[in-house]
């Protein structure tokens, strides 16, 4: 810490210390020296003894009271003679006999041992070189990372030489190595004299610390900065010990004070004094060198272990092992080590944990306190002109009746305890400025959090409301977010203890404002479950209600405190009667004073288009199942409500209508009447599901019967034509996977026609089929698996797999492929299982198991890596997105600086010019304005382009104003023709929201992108392997696959490069091009390869199957694999071949060799011939013509393996247009930019593949991330290490230990800038509301003191 | 903007016309003349400086939602702690919701200082400032 104490200027002023509020600017680490530690040491520690009999601390013991009280009974401190809560501790000294190694630096000695000359200490390099390196490493222009670089240069280029003479003394040095342990330090001397050949190697010689040390000590400074160490060297070896203060290691009394239990830290020490003591007796009688040595070794590993216990150390004679006490480095690393657990993650107080429940009464901005919860947890209000009154209540009510209060501070910092009498008083003697800590009470903000926090929605702020009972509870709509449900799960909740804390958790943290994912601005807090129902129930066609129904109805939305006007009714004769979907009209509009105008058009699931009906009637909305959801103007015209329109994960439905048209208060508002109608409806209404519902009806079972008889007839056929041979194979399978592929087939389909027979069969208030239309809970596959046929068994994408000798189960018989032999369940659950049936049901469940257990790890250890790697990340005022230290990362957010949170259109679109039109057109209708015609239209948008706020600086980027022209070039193309006021409207809504669409300076982007990688990744199985379409070739797909790219993988599993052709509707072409790139080996193309044994000679004589080159058109003849041959056996061996063409289709090898080896030889060769490759790429495994994705026709090649550059030299290959989905590959051929789209086609395939929409903005940060230094760097310790300078945050990632220490050899100034930074220190960081500073204003403005006038 | 419909009974959230989105007076709300009240020592010249600084300034007009969050936390501390308020109240209590409806009527007496990368900064006052969006929505309580 920076304390500039040095700098004390001397004037006559009196010194007055400031006490104002210090902040940390700088941390700098470097190390301690003997002397330094002398100096701050209180007292001399050399007796290895705890307590004397009275129970008190020895003097110059471990526990001297001079080093503080070492625990609670033990009176005070004698140095500063406080008690041992307010003690801060003070060092000892403990002075070693002699020198040892710092284990923690033990690596930086061996770097510089290798850099010296073991004689007179100065670098082997010569003078000139030296300079150089010198006037390099000085340039201020490098950061740390640049100079570790250098320094590395140059111990490697020193390291790399078996000897090396010093320039200045001539003395020979050899290589340093490091010895058997972790703390020898080896010299391997080369032979000191050439003439003495007998004397071989000099023996390699042990450095040991006091060499070491008087080596250090002659060193050059200027050495030492070439070595980028900071410090003198010495420094790095141990000569006092300075013993930490008590507080670090309190003594604890056990059994009632009998026994003392003492920290690991300090009987650590005991053994180092016991040992130290030992050796300085041992210096003092010099008959005895062996056992000084011995003794020394022992204090080395003594000290060794006490800074890191991991050290591996050859075990001592006449030591047991005992259990390890934990070192120094031991508290700061791993999880639970100081930087995880008390550093970057702290427990915190004023928090509260229980079992959730659901309660549909609560708004989704509130949470059910516990009234017992609300009366601990407070907050402490300031009294002032406006609550006065109230806390006055509170303080007189106490601790124990509820709205009470806890204590009473006083501006003196007195504090009242108000669980005691004279509360009255205390009540009455309340002034503004006490401050006086309340019960919770309605209103208050709290913090509601669920584990596992995936991403930023898993933490929200909510309205306290206290309740009776003992569980929290808040409305179900806002599940989604928390991914709870109420099975037993527990929250926790917290409540923020100041003003502004509140303040930005309300505004910031908000279920309101965070209503929308920033992921991809689809919906999440949405209606889920029984809301669906029952809306979906309501808004049957055939529902209608009288008057009296339909006015309770209406009445269940509020709590009565709402104007509700009671639309026209549907019906008037002979009587009135409302539709279900009139309620809906009152939802939304209740009264109409509120000007809420929803307009949207949805396609619910049971949606049937227009080709598909058996009506003749071909209007969308007129759809048979009633599936086209169509809001005008807040009226529900047609559709029954389901899961699109009200549900979570879109960007269509209602809500998200809401939230984007109007405001998150206008879907939070209808999702609150939402909740309430549906649950007092439903409950009133009810909603069951019985046994009755899963039989299947006499149809559905005949079918199913026969069904399943016809399928295993041909399953059967399938099978016998299989061991017959018969089988036609598919391209690229062999018989078994062919059979395999087509029973599996089969045996969907039986399970798909069981589905579907057995939709159609139920009957439509069926309570399972309406669950499943209107998407509340359970799929059609659900239902069919309960009523009809639960289907194939799948372990691993396969049918059950053989756990027995040739069978899956020991019930059917050896190589059995039958249905049921491998794992066909026939039966429904209504049904039963039977015996073997359920044998493999179990088994395709427990994959399923498997698969959650083992990717919850292996995807949290990700979210956290690509936390780490992105959590600085920040929108700059200037709109750039930069890291934590300064460096640009992309000089505009994502391209176009939009957020990715509000876009409404798909593909991260800002806009959905088509919704939005329709919107314009239902608001404000056209009246008897004049329809423009197109060259009108066009000639005012062109007009309305030309504007300030259309133009790039305005913040339209030029691909939003495409679109824009694009879209008008539909409309008009359409004859959907617009008034003059409605392009008007139209055009200026565009740019305004598109305005307030743009990302924030102080967006804390990386983070929000890493959640959004994050947090998907959770939900994908774990092993996808999936077909690309072609002839069985696998790509890695899922969470592996992420893994590998971010982790920027040298090797990954399945390398593919697209190859585009030159003349891409060329099969014979496409042929021959493959044949060139596929690897082709001799055995392949060659009809025998002979051993001939004549009498002259014998030779393996290869014969070519020209035909089979010819129809492969490989174009290789017998000269071009003689080549061939020559060069791969030539590498191989070094013995002599001699290669003869005997005619076009016949070659001769024959070895030379001798005589009685030859047949040997012979063999060899014949074994190896096969092997050789004569044409193609080494490293490609294979390659598939296949036509374009979408395209017929048109060819491309898609080959399996490595070698992109290869591959794009062979002629007929479009070199430009092929590609890899090998970054590195991608990175070593075609540089870092197309690195970095590679990073980003790829990781958003593997969403695409999963079905998961994340916005392209958070891939393409992920991608400038690892890939703006230039190189493309994992993201993984190592990657990281090399895109951040900050020691602490290095630290708080993974080896905590090796960057501390490095960090401090190199003396590393840690600015505080970062986020894990500002965490560890408690610093407020610069991101978000960090990012300003607030001022008051000086002059503030005229207020009126006085008292107010009685009449206002 | 939409918050002079604050006086409503309720939990209404009406605002936007039938014709939605189109803004009125958005500039006329932007800038106000406020030099008086912001500095009244700085002299003809410093104003003329100050006056061209303030065109010069690169930031957005509009209050991120960082910034509201920010300004509203120190006001609401300020006058929890008993600071005098700035404008005529209807009933609140909450510190909060008065400086939210100081805010509202841009009465809070704050500059933000923005930083730049660089280093620099730029002085906006919150009168200065665009505020987007409605107010007692956003906080979830009404």
């Amino acid at each position: 810490m920076l304390r500039s104490h040095d700098n004390v200027q001397f004037t006559k002023q009196p010194y007055i210390e400031d006490n104002e509020p210090r902040r940390i600017e700088s941390i700098k680490f470097s190390m301690f020296s003997a002397s330094e530690i002398g100096k701050i040491s209180e007292i001399d520690v050399f007796r290895g003894v705890y307590y004397d009999a009275q129970k008190k601390p020895i003097a110059n013991g471990l526990l001297d009271p001079k080093m503080g009280p070492p625990n609670k009974s033990s009176g005070l401190c004698a140095t500063c003679h406080a008690k041992y809560e307010d003690c801060p501790g003070h060092y000892g000294c403990l002075t070693l006999a002699l020198p040892v190694f710092n284990i923690g630096y033990i690596g930086a000695i061996l770097d510089v041992l290798k850099c010296i000359c073991k004689s007179c200490s100065h670098i082997l390099l010569p003078e000139k070189e030296c300079k150089d390196s010198l006037k390099r490493i000085r340039n201020i222009k490098l950061d740390s990372l640049q100079k570790t670089e250098l320094r590395k240069k140059i111990i490697k280029k020193l390291s790399s030489k078996q000897e090396v003479q010093c320039l200045r003394c001539g003395y020979l040095n050899g290589k340093v190595k490091k010895g058997k342990t972790a703390l020898q330090i080896v010299h391997t001397r080369p032979k000191q004299d050439k003439n003495q050949e007998d004397s071989g190697p000099s023996p390699p010689s042990l450095i040991n610390p006091h060499d070491a040390l008087l080596l250090f000590n002659q060193m050059l400074d200027q050495d030492c900065e070439l070595l980028y160490l900071n410090n003198r060297p010495e420094k790095l070896l141990i000569t006092n010990i300075s013993v930490p203060p008590l507080a670090l290691r309190p003594s604890v009394f056990v059994d009632g004070g009998i026994q003392s239990n003492e920290n690991d830290i300090t009987e650590r020490l005991k053994r180092i004094i016991q040992a130290n003591a030992c050796l300085s007796q041992g210096l003092q009688d010099p008959s005895n060198s062996f056992k000084v040595l011995d003794d020394w070794d022992y204090l080395q590993v003594e000290v060794a272990q006490y800074i890191n216990s991991d050290v591996r150390v050859a075990v001592l004679q006449g030591q047991q092992p005992t259990k390890p006490l934990s070192g120094f480095v031991q508290r700061l690393k791993g999880k639970q080590g100081r930087f995880r657990g008390n550093l970057s993650g702290k427990r915190v107080e004023f928090t509260g944990r229980t079992v959730i429940s659901p309660d549909p009464n609560l708004k989704i901005t509130e949470l059910g306190v516990p009234l017992l919860m609300a009366s601990i947890l407070t907050y402490p209000e300031c009294v002032n002109r406006h609550n006065i009154e109230k806390l006055r209540q509170c303080v007189r009510n106490g601790p124990k009746k509820y709205p009470g209060a806890k204590f009473v501070v006083e501006p003196n910092g007195d504090k009242r305890d108000l669980s005691f009498s004279g509360r009255k008083r205390i009540a009455d003697e309340l002034k503004f400025g006490y401050i006086v800590h309340r019960h919770l009470e309605d209103g208050d903000v709290v913090l509601f959090n669920r584990q596992p926090s995936l991403h930023r929605m898993s933490i929200m702020c909510h309205r306290a409301k206290i309740m009776p009972w003992r569980t929290l509870r808040f409305n179900e709509s806002v599940c989604n977010p928390y991914n709870a449900d109420f099975d037993g799960d527990e929250m926790n909740m917290h409540v923020p203890q100041t003003e502004e804390a509140r303040a930005e958790a309300l505004l910031l943290m908000g279920v309101q404002n965070n209503l929308c994912t920033p992921k991809n601005g689809t919906i999440l807090v949405a209606s889920t479950q029984d809301f669906l129902t029952s809306s979906f129930l309501i808004t049957r066609k055939d529902t209608f209600y009288d008057r009296a129904t339909f006015s309770l109805m209406c009445s269940y939305m509020g709590d009565g405190m709402e104007i509700i006007d009671l639309p026209t009714p549907a019906l008037v004769k002979p009587i009135e009667l409302w539709t279900g979907k009139q309620l809906f009209n009152v939802l939304l509009r209740p009264n109409a004073q509120l000007r809420v105008f929803v307009n949207l058009m949805v396609k619910e699931k049971m949606y049937c288009k227009p080709e598909d009906r058996t009506t003749s009637c071909r209007e969308e909305t007129m759809c048979p199942s009633d599936g086209f959801v169509y809001f005008r103007n807040s009226e529900l015209l047609s559709g029954q409500l389901g899961k699109t329109t009200l549900g979570n994960g879109n960007k269509v439905g209602l809500f998200s209508v809401l939230v984007r048209d109007y405001n998150a208060h206008a879907a939070a508002a209808c999702m609150n009447r939402l909740a309430k109608l549906s649950a007092r409806w439903i409950g009133n209404h009810g909603f069951s599901i019985g046994i009755d519902d899963v039989t299947p009806g006499k149809l559905l079972a005949e079918e199913k019967h026969s069904n399943i008889v016809e399928g295993y007839r041909d399953c059967d056929g399938l099978i016998k034509s299989f061991t017959e041979g018969k089988l036609a194979l598919m391209p690229g399978c062999d018989a078994a996977q062919t059979l395999e592929a087509q029973i599996t087939q089969k045996l969907n389909k039986i399970r798909e026609t069981a589905g579907k027979v057995c939709m159609k069969e139920l009957h439509w208030r069926n309570s399972p089929l309406i669950m499943s239309q209107c998407g509340s809970k359970g799929s059609p596959i659900n239902i069919s698996q309960m009523v009809a046929c639960v289907g194939q068994q799948a372990v691993g994408g396969r049918r059950a797999p053989d756990g027995f000798i040739d069978r899956s189960l020991p019930h059917f018989p050896r190589n059995s492929k039958t249905p049921e032999a491998k794992g066909f369940v026939a039966n429904s659950f209504y049904t039963g299982l039977t015996a073997t049936e359920f044998f493999f049901h179990t088994m395709g469940g427990r994959e399923g198991l498997v698969d959650t257990a083992v990717k919850t790890a292996d995807t949290g250890y990700m979210s956290r890596r690509l936390m780490k790697c992105l959590e600085d990340l920040a929108v700059h005022y200037d709109m750039t997105v930069r890291n934590s230290n300064g460096t640009i990362v992309q000089f505009f957010y994502g391209d176009d600086g939009m957020d990715p949170g509000q876009m409404e259109g798909a593909e991260g679109f800002p806009l959905d010019f088509e919704r939005l039109r329709f919107k314009v057109e239902a608001t404000c209708p056209t009246g008897n304005h004049v329809k423009l015609s197109p060259t009108e239209i066009s000639e005012i948008v062109n007009r309305r382009l030309l504007d300030y706020d259309m133009s790039t600086g305005g913040g339209c980027c030029g691909a939003f104003k495409l679109k824009l022209l694009e879209f008008f070039d539909k409309i008009t193309k359409r004859k959907c023709y617009v008034s003059e006021q409605q392009l008007q409207v139209f055009l200026d809504a565009c740019v305004s929201r598109l305005r307030l669409k743009r990302i924030e300076a102080g967006t804390a982007i990386g983070a929000i992108g890493a959640q959004s990688i994050g947090e998907p990744g959770t939900q994908m199985t774990l092993k996808t392997f999936h077909f690309a379409g072609v002839a069985s070739m696998n790509v890695t797909l899922g969470v592996p696959r992420i893994k590998e790219i971010i982790s920027a993988s040298k090797k990954i599993s399945t390398p593919i490069i697209m190859a585009k052709l030159e003349d891409d509707n060329n099969m014979k072409m496409a042929e021959s091009v493959k044949g060139q790139i596929e690897k082709t080996l001799l055995g392949q193309v060659s009809k025998s390869i002979k051993l001939v044994m004549s009498s002259i000679r014998a030779s393996v004589v290869v014969k070519l199957d020209m035909e089979k080159i010819n129809s492969l058109r490989l174009c290789i003849n017998a000269y071009t694999i003689k080549d061939k041959i020559e060069s791969s056996l030539a590498k191989r061996k070094n013995d002599k071949l001699e290669v003869k063409v005997i005619d076009d289709v016949k070659l001769a090898i024959i070895p030379k060799a001798e005589k009685l080896e030859a047949h040997f030889v012979l063999h060899q060769l014949k074994n190896k011939l096969p092997t050789i490759v004569v044409k193609g790429i080494n490293t490609i495994e294979r390659a598939i013509i296949a036509d374009e994705e979408g395209k017929k026709g048109k060819l491309n090649l898609i080959v399996e393996g490595t070698g992109l550059r290869e591959v794009m030299g062979i002629p007929g290959v479009d070199g430009c247009k092929t590609d890899s989905n090998h970054i590195m590959e991608l990175q070593q051929t075609l540089g870092i930019e197309a690195a970095r789209s590679g990073i980003i086609r790829e990781i958003n395939k593997v969403m695409q593949s999963h079905s998961m929409d994340i916005d392209i903005r958070h891939m393409m940060l992920l991608a400038d991330v690892m890939t703006f230094k230039g190189e493309v760097l994992a993201v993984t310790r190592v990657g990281i290490a090399k895109m951040k300078e900050s020691i602490l945050m290095l630290a708080s990632f993974e080896k905590t230990a090796d960057h501390l220490f490095n960090g401090s050899v190199n003396g590393r100034e840690e600015k505080i800038e970062g986020v894990s930074e500002c965490i560890i220190m408690g610093v407020p960081m610069q991101i978000g509301t960090g990012i300003l500073n607030i001022r008051q204003r000086l002059a503030l403005p005229e207020l009126k003191y006085g008292p107010e006038p009685i009449i206002a | 903007m939409a918050d002079d419909d604050y006086n409503d009974l309720d939990m209404g959230y009406e605002e936007e016309p039938p014709e939605p989105e189109i803004e009125e007076g958005e500039e006329g709300e932007e800038v106000q003349p406020d030099d008086e009240l912001n500095d009244p020592v700085i002299e003809g010249e410093d104003r003329e400086a100050e006056a061209k600084e303030k065109l010069q300034r690169k930031t957005s007009k509009y209050m991120t939602k960082y910034e509201r969050a920010r300004i509203l936390g120190t006001r609401a501390l300020q006058i929890s702690m008993n600071a005098p308020v700035m404008v005529e109240l209807e009933g609140e209590t909450d510190p909060l919701e008065i400086a939210m409806k100081e805010l509202r009527q841009r009465k809070i007496p704050f500059t933000i200082r923005r930083y730049l990368p660089d280093g620099s900064y730029e002085d906006w006052g919150v009168d200065e400032l665009i505020v987007e969006d409605s107010w007692k929505r956003q906080v979830g309580g009404d």
